[in-house]
């Protein structure tokens, strides 16, 4: 017999009040965890789809939109840029590495981003297995879509149009596997990678086919030189250029140049994922503050069901006093009470943050597509630790402070 | 030995003095006393467990006088050599008759063997509740379980508040002569303070309040 087995005796002879006080707790502790945890995460994410990109140049539009589809693939672009102006672009001295990339096309919601080779430089991504494009109509995956789609080198795939997963305007070209490249915990993870002229095929095809079908109805002989001219006229486009400069002292005037200077638009990646951090902190701190208040009141109802508990059993713990208990070890009893409770809420939250997320991953498209889970950091366990056994010691406390007032005697007396 | 002399007491809110006649008690003898119910009784039984402080006199048992012992070491006191008996209301609620006396044990910090306690649960007839929760049991073995919870820890003296008064003639006779057996077998010095004349017969030493 010890003290301890006296206070888990006592938590089980008031099975009721012992699990919701475990339970109020551990919900604050797995609300808190995730919050810490999904905040982290998207943090994270943020920082590490940036790879090497100092700079995003595409059409004229809202710089936000232009980042969140050519840094993080999540919106759609926000038009066209002539291919032949980016080129210029790219050969400034101040630019180390410039990446044009080109939209159109997904395959079951992963986007197929047609690029050049020095895409995979912005992520350091290397090849798993295959090897890089050659011709158009190849692609080079990333690791969560050969996981997610099974897809092995050799598959070939009709691509759909857009941005988004649809079965109604599919390609009839097929696109072959050539390549499946490492987890890089990085957008890339989630791309599908072909050359240039992958897009601009698939597409020239398709609006070559429509002007067709309109010569055919108009004139059918003149059709091999109207088509012809077409081709001609078609000016090459991406959606936008990705840029490392060699100093960062370039972000000072390059990006100016090209707002005054152009019909295209420069956004810094870094900056623009800032205003949007901060525009998506305000939720997450509403729901932590949420979580604090939850905190907060698990902290009064331990508090009460302790406090309950000295009221109640002040003819027992007079006992253990006339027993020899000293006034110190009802105080420890009580504690150790309020103890295991914490302790074994906070298990039940890790756990429940654990499945719930493992369940919320598994039964939506945010684990695959979008959010890739970040570990919890050891600190933010820490601090969220810190704040809950603060919590419960204080509530703790304050319910043992009648033990400290307790009149043995009267109580004694009033058994009568 | 236990020796009171030219002891009072007064609680904090009241101005009457609560005067107790001396008492001078040699090895192993018993004490009666007798008194109606207001007249400090409890509080008499109190003082000697040292729960309460006295506003003047002395009270020492076996040679220490519990008034000078700090407040660590009067617990400490009262773990080992005191055993109290009350009306009806014995044991700890969230443990069983079996844990209850464990609980006792390690408060006192007395060196007894676990095997004692089966011993004494044999003695008292309480084997069959062994394992019981407090609020299984009958009035009649919670009765017996708060002898046997007196008594366990080897006490020097036993002390008892009315432990006969909610009890029949029958069980009357039974607890009286169950303390006294056990406070024989203990060398203990027993003090039961009643107003139930019933038991007068059973104690040479009577004292009323």
């Amino acid at each position: 017999m010890n003290i301890w087995k006296i206070s888990i005796k006592n938590l089980r002879s008031k099975p009721f009040y012992t699990f919701l006080s475990i339970i109020t707790l551990a919900f604050s502790i797995t609300l808190l965890l995730g919050i810490q945890q999904l905040r982290g995460s998207f943090e994270y994410q943020i920082k590490n789809s940036l790879g090497d990109i100092d700079l995003v140049i595409g059409a004229k539009g809202s710089p936000l939109q232009l980042i969140l589809a050519s840094v993080l693939h999540i919106d759609n672009p926000t038009g066209n840029i002539s291919f032949e102006e980016a080129k210029k672009l790219g050969k400034n001295q101040m630019v180390k590495l410039a990446v044009p990339i080109s939209y159109g096309d997904n395959y079951k919601g992963y986007r197929i981003v047609g690029t050049k080779t020095s895409f995979y430089e912005l992520y350091n991504a290397q090849l798993e297995k295959g090897r890089y494009t050659k011709t158009a109509m190849e692609v080079v995956i990333g690791a969560s879509v050969a996981n997610q789609l099974n897809l092995k080198i050799g598959d070939s795939f009709t691509s759909s149009h857009g941005l988004t997963e649809n079965t109604i305007e599919l390609h009839d070209e097929k696109l072959k596997v050539v390549g499946i490249l490492k987890p890089t915990q990085k957008v890339i993870d989630r791309l599908i990678t072909t050359n240039l002229e992958t897009v601009w095929d698939v597409h020239n095809h398709e609006e070559n086919r429509e002007e067709k079908h309109k010569d055919e109805l108009i004139d059918d002989t003149t059709h091999e030189h109207e088509t012809h001219e077409v081709h001609e006229h078609h000016e090459k486009e991406i959606t936008s250029l990705l840029i490392t400069f060699k100093s960062p002292m370039a972000l000072l005037t390059f990006p100016r140049k090209i707002n005054k200077g152009s019909n295209m638009q420069a956004a810094i990646p870094k900056l623009e994922l800032d205003r949007l951090y901060e525009f998506t902190n305000i939720g997450f701190t509403t729901i932590t503050w949420i979580a604090y208040l939850i905190l907060v009141i698990s902290g009064i109802t331990i508090f009460i069901n302790l406090f309950k508990m000295v009221k109640e059993r002040a003819f027992d713990l007079a006992l253990l006093r006339t027993y020899g208990a000293t006034n110190f070890q009802i105080i420890k009893m009580v504690f150790y009470e309020g103890l295991s409770i914490a302790i074994i809420a906070i298990s039940l939250g890790v756990l429940f943050i654990k499945v719930g997320l493992y369940f919320l991953l598994k039964f939506t498209d945010l684990g695959t597509k979008y959010t890739m889970l970040h570990e919890l950091e050891p600190q933010s366990i820490l601090e969220i630790g810190v704040l809950v056994f603060t919590a419960v010691i204080v509530s703790i406390f304050l319910a043992t402070y009648p033990i400290l007032t307790i009149n043995i005697s009267t109580i004694l007396r009033n058994e009568k | 030995m236990i020796h009171i002399d030219n002891l009072s007491f007064k609680y904090k809110n009241k101005t009457q003095v609560l005067n107790f006649p001396k008492i001078d008690l040699e090895e192993k003898e018993h004490l009666l006393v007798l008194g109606k119910s207001g007249i400090g009784k409890t509080t008499l039984l109190h003082l000697l467990a040292g729960l309460l402080d006295p506003k003047t006199g002395s009270i020492i048992i076996n040679n220490v006088n519990i008034n000078t012992l700090s407040s660590h070491k009067l617990d400490m006191f009262r773990g080992k050599h005191i055993g109290m008996v009350f009306q009806k209301k014995h044991a700890i609620q969230s443990l069983s008759v079996f844990e209850n006396l464990e609980a006792r044990l390690f408060f006192s910090k007395q060196n007894i063997k676990k095997s004692s306690i089966d011993e004494l649960l044999e003695q008292l007839n309480l084997n069959e509740c062994k394992n019981s929760a407090i609020n299984e049991i009958s009035e009649g073995q919670l009765q017996r379980l708060g002898i046997a919870l007196s008594v366990i820890h080897n006490p020097q003296v036993i002390l008892a508040d009315e432990p006969t008064s909610s009890l029949d003639d029958e069980n009357c006779k039974i607890v009286i002569n169950l303390l006294k057996e056990q406070a024989t077998k203990n060398n203990a010095h027993l003090i039961v303070i009643t107003h139930d004349k019933r038991i007068k017969s059973f104690f040479k030493n009577t004292i009323t309040l």
